[in-house]
Parts: C-alpha cells; structure tokens; sequence
C-alpha cells in the first residue's frame, strides 16, 4: 500500500527546467531516501509532495497526514524551543495541558527534554534540527519529510541524529532527501537517485541488495 | 564599535561643537551667546521650571508616538486580511507623508485652541505614522516565504500567521521604526508647542525669543538636545538591540 505516489511531476522556474517527469512511489512506513546533488531540486520536489508548490506537469498523491522539517529548521527565534514545538498544536487548538504533555514527550525521545527553556538561537546546529523535528513529529504525522538533516551537523551530533532517526524506521513513512550517499545508506531501506539539475530519476535501488563497497564503485562511475 | 571607541567620538563631537559654538559667540555675541554663559543659565534655572516643563515635552512626544504607532499597527493588521485596505493603506502613507508639519499644527492648532496640548499630539502622531507604516511594510515584505509555507503546514489560520509569524518577525523593523520615530515626535511636538501656549520646551523657545533673550533660547534648546540624547541612549538603544537579540 503506497503513502505517497510521485507521478510524472515537472517543475520549471522561469524557463528553468527544475524537476523533469519524476516519478516513484512510497510505501507506507518505508524509509526512503532522494539522493541528488545540489541545486539539482531536492527541496523543490519536496515542496511539491508536502503541497506548497504546484507542479507545472504530473501530480503527486499523498495518503496521509505531512509533517516537514525544513533544510533551514525555521525555527522562531522570539519563541523558546518548547514553543516551537508545541506550535502546530497550537495552531490545531490543542488545550495548553495535552500540549505540554505531548511536547515533553516528544522532547524526552529525541533526548532535548534539557533545552526547551532555551531560544533556538543558543543552542547548537544538532539540537535545533532535533528541534524542527519534534515540531513535525509531535503532530503525530503519518509521513515525515526531512530535507537535508545531517546536512552542517558535526560528526557527533550527525551520529547522535541518525540514531534517533533509526528509532522511527518502521514506524513512519519517511522521506528523506539529502545530497549525501553515505549519510542515508544505513538508514533507508531504499534510494531514489537523481541526475544533476533538471533532476530526473536515474536509478532506484533497495539499500540491502548493493553493498556500499559496490555503490561507492557504482558511485565513482 | 567598543565603548572606548563609543566616547572618543563623543569626545571629537562635543568639543568641536562647543570650539565652533565659542567661535560664532565671538563673531555675533548679540544674538549667539557664548556656551559657558547658556550652561551658567541653564543650571540656574529653577530646576522646576526645567522639570515641568520636559515632562510637557515628553508626555506631548509620548502620546503622539504612542498614537501614531497603534494607529500604524492596526493599519498594518487590517491591511492582512484584505488586498484593496492594502493598497489603500499604501497610498494614505505616501499622501500623509507629503502633508508638512506646518498643514498639520496650523490645522490643529485652530480647531483645539491654542490652549490645549492636543495639537502638539497629533502633529506627532501624523509625523510618526508614516515611519511606523513604511517600516511595517518593509518588514511584511521582507518575511520569509518559506516559513509561511511551514506555518501554513502546521495549520496556522490567517490571524495566527499575523500573530505567531508576522508581527514579531517585524519586531526589529518595529524597534528601529520606533528609535526614528521618537527622535522626530521629540522634534515635531516642540514645533507644535511653539504655536500653542500650553507649555513645553517648544513654548518656553518661543516665549524667550519674544522677551529678546537668545540665551534662554539657546539654553532651552541644549537641553532639548540632551534629553533626546538620554531618551535614544537610555531607552530606544537598548530597546532596538533588545528587538535584534538573536541577530547578535
Ligand atoms: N522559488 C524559486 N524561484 C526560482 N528558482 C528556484 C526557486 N526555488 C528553487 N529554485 C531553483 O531551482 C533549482 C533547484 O533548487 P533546490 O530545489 O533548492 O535544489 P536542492 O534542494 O537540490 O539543492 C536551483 O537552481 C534553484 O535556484
Ligand atoms: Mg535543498
């Protein structure tokens, strides 16, 4: 049963041909991985999929619930970490009680219960894109989109992050896109590659049929 | 810029105004007496008729900013919700902008009387209003496409967007707008007070200048230009870096 279905989609800016006929599908609770390298329209494409941007050509078919982190994290510096998260139930006029409930919960999974009281503004690289993440995931979303998470991190924080993301296989349809091979092959059960810029399908495998050794091969040309 | 740094401009710009003020008493000691005498003047000057007549001043100044800044908040709010208010508000920003400051005291000047404190208040309202207005819609226009997106996806309503997002992003816009925007009411409401007889740095201006004494003139007019430093050093500085913090 497919979460998402990704068909044909096409997206030009102004003449610039971004995303050329993409097509794939998702399964539910699969961890699938977009690899492309950049400016090749990652983010586009998932702008496309979470609905904020029309595509010119194609169309894209979501079953479920969305919830994004965004390759920036966004989060509000005048709002304190736990008020960001807590912003989309909020905004869904969750009673203040469920919502702390929820955003402590959430905060003790990805293990920043100790920095909501901070801004996001003090805190480090790994602990405001945890934070992005609670955002989305406290919404209880059926599918998460993550653009780039691993991107800017620091090895450790990269490590300590891949790790929480491994707690959600399974449990989640996930989308991840990345420009990164490496960061993503432990993770997702299966890859979607793209060319360079205007982004088209060039290869989809399963991450358990190709060893890295032969990908990295693969990867060298 | 460090504080030491901070001083010695001060330093470099107090000195030479003084030297170039000393220098033009001597050229035309009739009508620009010299700095030691305004200071002597200023001090001697009972200290309550200073007082009194800086809190017309700043609660003149206060209020008009205050009124000139709620009413280009609210514009800004409704113009959110609605294209045409949008357009509108921008062309009644441009139209105010162009009205003088001399329009508007004569204008109200005559229909509350020379007596009442309220014209000075306007005045400072009207001149506020468009800095207030151009830097609200410098800041919407500058809010981040991507995070409307984001807040959109997190189910934020019209007005939670304007809460939650808009207005505080356009907080530093605000804090700067609010630094200007007190700087001019300080300087417009004396203008006003000048033409009214309710008291106030401007009136006490005037009024020496009518008795023939530039030294009272120029007394009352240092000690407008003090308080107007204290006020941006004390309050909009500290409250403009406040707005900014996490771009510190
Ligand atoms: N809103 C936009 N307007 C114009 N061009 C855009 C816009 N968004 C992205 N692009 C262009 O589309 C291309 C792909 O961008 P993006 O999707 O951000 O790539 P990636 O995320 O893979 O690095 C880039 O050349 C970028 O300049
Ligand atoms: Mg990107």
């Amino acid at each position: 049963m497919e979460a998402v279905i990704v068909e044909k989609v096409t997206k030009s800016f102004d003449e610039k041909l971004v995303l050329d006929r993409i097509s794939f599908s998702v399964e539910r609770g699969e961890f699938l991985a977009i690899v492309g390298p950049n400016g090749s329209g990652k983010t586009t494409l998932l702008r496309v999929i979470a609905g904020v941007l029309k595509p010119d050509f194609g169309r894209v078919e979501v079953r479920g619930s969305i919830g994004v982190v965004p390759q920036e994290n966004l989060l509000l510096p005048w709002k304190k970490i736990g008020s960001n998260i807590e912003l989309g139930l909020k905004f869904r006029r969750v009673p203040e009680e469920e919502r702390r409930d929820k955003v402590r919960k959430m905060a003790s999974f990805l293990g920043i219960e100790e920095y909501l009281d901070l801004y996001p503004w003090k805190v480090s690289g790994g602990i405001a894109r945890k934070s992005a993440i609670a955002r989305a995931l406290v919404l209880d979303p059926d599918i998460l989109l993550l653009d780039e998470p691993l991107t800017g991190l620091d090895i450790s924080s990269r490590e300590n992050l891949t790790e929480s993301l491994t707690k959600l296989r399974g449990k989640i349809t996930v989308i991840l896109v990345t420009h990164s091979m490496e960061e993503v092959f432990t993770l997702a059960d299966r890859v979607v590659m793209l060319t360079p810029r205007p982004a088209r399908v060039a290869s989809v495998f399963r991450t358990g049929e190709i060893s890295e050794r032969d990908l990295k091969d693969f990867l060298m040309g | 810029m460090s504080a030491i740094e901070d001083l010695r401009g001060w330093a470099v710009v107090i000195s030479l105004s003084f030297i170039g003020w000393e220098a033009l008493s001597l050229w035309n000691p009739r009508f620009i007496p010299d700095p030691a005498g305004v200071v002597i003047y200023l001090l001697s000057t009972d200290p309550r008729e200073l007082l009194g007549n800086m809190a017309i001043t700043i609660s003149n100044s206060t209020q008009g900013f205050f009124l000139g800044s709620l009413l280009g908040i609210g514009l800004i709010c409704l113009s959110y919700f609605s294209d045409l208010l949008r357009s509108s508000i921008r062309v009644l920003n441009t139209v105010v902008q162009s009205i003088s400051v001399l329009v508007w005291t004569i204008i109200f000047v005559m229909v509350f009387g020379v007596l009442s404190f309220i014209p000075s208040v306007l005045v400072t309202a009207m001149v506020v209003l468009p800095v207030v207005l151009s830097n609200l819609i410098t800041s919407m226009e500058a809010v981040d496409e991507k995070l409307l997106d984001l807040t959109f996806l997190l189910g934020a309503s019209r007005k939670d967007e304007l809460v939650d997002v808009i207005l505080p992003s356009s907080l530093p816009y605000l804090a700067s707008a609010a630094r200007v925007g007190y700087g001019l009411a300080l300087r417009i409401s004396v203008v006003a007070e000048a033409f009214g007889s309710s008291g106030g740095i401007g009136f006490m201006i005037v009024h020496c200048y009518n008795l023939m004494d530039p030294k009272g003139v120029f007394a009352w007019s240092l000690f407008l230009v003090v308080l107007m430093i204290f006020v941006d050093k004390l309050v909009f500085k500290p409250l403009e870096r406040y707005a900014m913090r996490w771009k510190l």
